[in-house]
């Protein structure tokens, strides 16, 4: 793992490719170990990525718990986007950008 | 009528034909680097599209000012639709085409700055201060040489040459730093060509048909930059 500082667009990436990489579904806390970002770094992203309909959350209710777990769900447009970005990546890397 | 240089009447309407080509390839790239800024929100691709429709902007100004030269019909409508502007005994003035050059190159050696700023840069320094003076200095440098550029084009090939030499030394370290990635080099070669095309424009008082020769590496070069675009647009998921 290199010590670089990771752009936006790549924390967004790192983000969706764990979920993709779990089938899709994935708790919070699983996520932000496996895209490696704080907790309130990771809610500030995971509120964008609502809104920008790339994922959506889902709550299922617990037996064991009183509150509803939550669980957060990749969505078709979060899965173009991972094309997408690897398309952008490819632009990116060619121009230097 | 004013012209910055002669070119070789046979090729008259091809270059606009050429500078049409080249347009539509700087209008994709744009707004190709658009739609990443709007999902990334990171500034340098805002600045690299907005390069890129300078460049759009600049070759929009040179197809508009070239037809109006090389067309009678075009130099008509453009004298009715300018008539209350410059008057009936100021038709095709040489303030028209002063101006319409100035604003070419104008526009030319501001895109290729930017897009040396941001090959250059790394990350954000964009946004920092220091880095705003800096470039708000260069654009009065280049306001300056776009006016003299006017008496003189060989000032305006010359600057672009220099810049493009730049934008090239900087592309060819991103082709090393990317462990010589084939389309780091095609864009590091459609560059190259850009810039060779420019070098032949400063000769052109020498010889006018280097002209022709310079709009074909320019028209070249950003094939090779449209080639590079549709690859990465064309890359498996």
């Amino acid at each position: 793992m290199t010590n670089k500082r990771r752009s936006r667009l790549e924390l967004i990436y790192d983000i969706l490719l764990s979920i993709q990489n779990k089938g899709g579904t994935i708790k919070p806390t699983h996520l932000m170990y496996k895209s490696n970002l704080s907790h309130k770094l990771l809610n500030n992203y995971l509120e964008e990525l609502i809104g920008k309909e790339l994922i959506l959350i889902e709550e299922i209710p617990s037996r064991k718990k009183k509150v509803p777990s939550k669980v957060i769900n990749l969505t078709d447009k979060g899965s173009g986007f991972l094309a997408e970005y690897r398309r952008m990546r490819e632009f990116t890397d060619a121009f230097g950008l | 009528m004013y012209q910055l240089f002669f070119t070789p009447q046979w090729f008259n309407g091809f270059d606009l034909v050429f500078e049409g080509i080249i347009l539509i390839i700087a209008l994709l790239i744009a707004a190709y680097s658009w739609k990443i800024y709007k999902f990334s929100r990171e500034n340098k691709f805002a600045y690299f599209s907005i390069a890129f429709v300078t460049i759009a902007l600049s070759f929009i100004v040179k197809i508009f000012t070239h037809s109006v030269l090389y067309f009678f019909s075009v130099r008509e409508a453009a004298a009715t639709v300018l008539a209350p502007l410059t008057g009936t005994g100021l038709q095709f003035a040489d303030l028209f085409y002063r101006s319409a050059f100035f604003i070419q190159m104008f526009l030319m050696l501001t895109a290729l700055l930017l897009i040396f700023f941001i090959a250059q840069k790394s990350r954000e320094r964009l946004t920092k201060l220091h880095e705003v003076s800096q470039m708000a200095l260069f654009v009065y440098l280049i306001f300056l040489i776009s006016f003299v550029a006017n008496f003189n084009y060989v000032v305006f090939y010359l600057t672009s040459t220099v810049i493009l030499g730049l934008i090239v030394v900087q592309y060819y370290k991103n082709y090393l730093n990317a462990n010589c990635n084939k389309n780091t080099f095609n864009v590091l070669l459609g560059f190259l060509f850009i810039l060779i095309g420019n070098l032949f424009f400063v000769f052109v008082y020498l010889y006018n048909q280097l002209y022709v020769i310079g709009e074909v590496f320019m028209l070249i070069g950003f094939l090779i930059l449209l080639r590079t675009y549709q690859k990465s647009k064309r890359v498996q998921s």
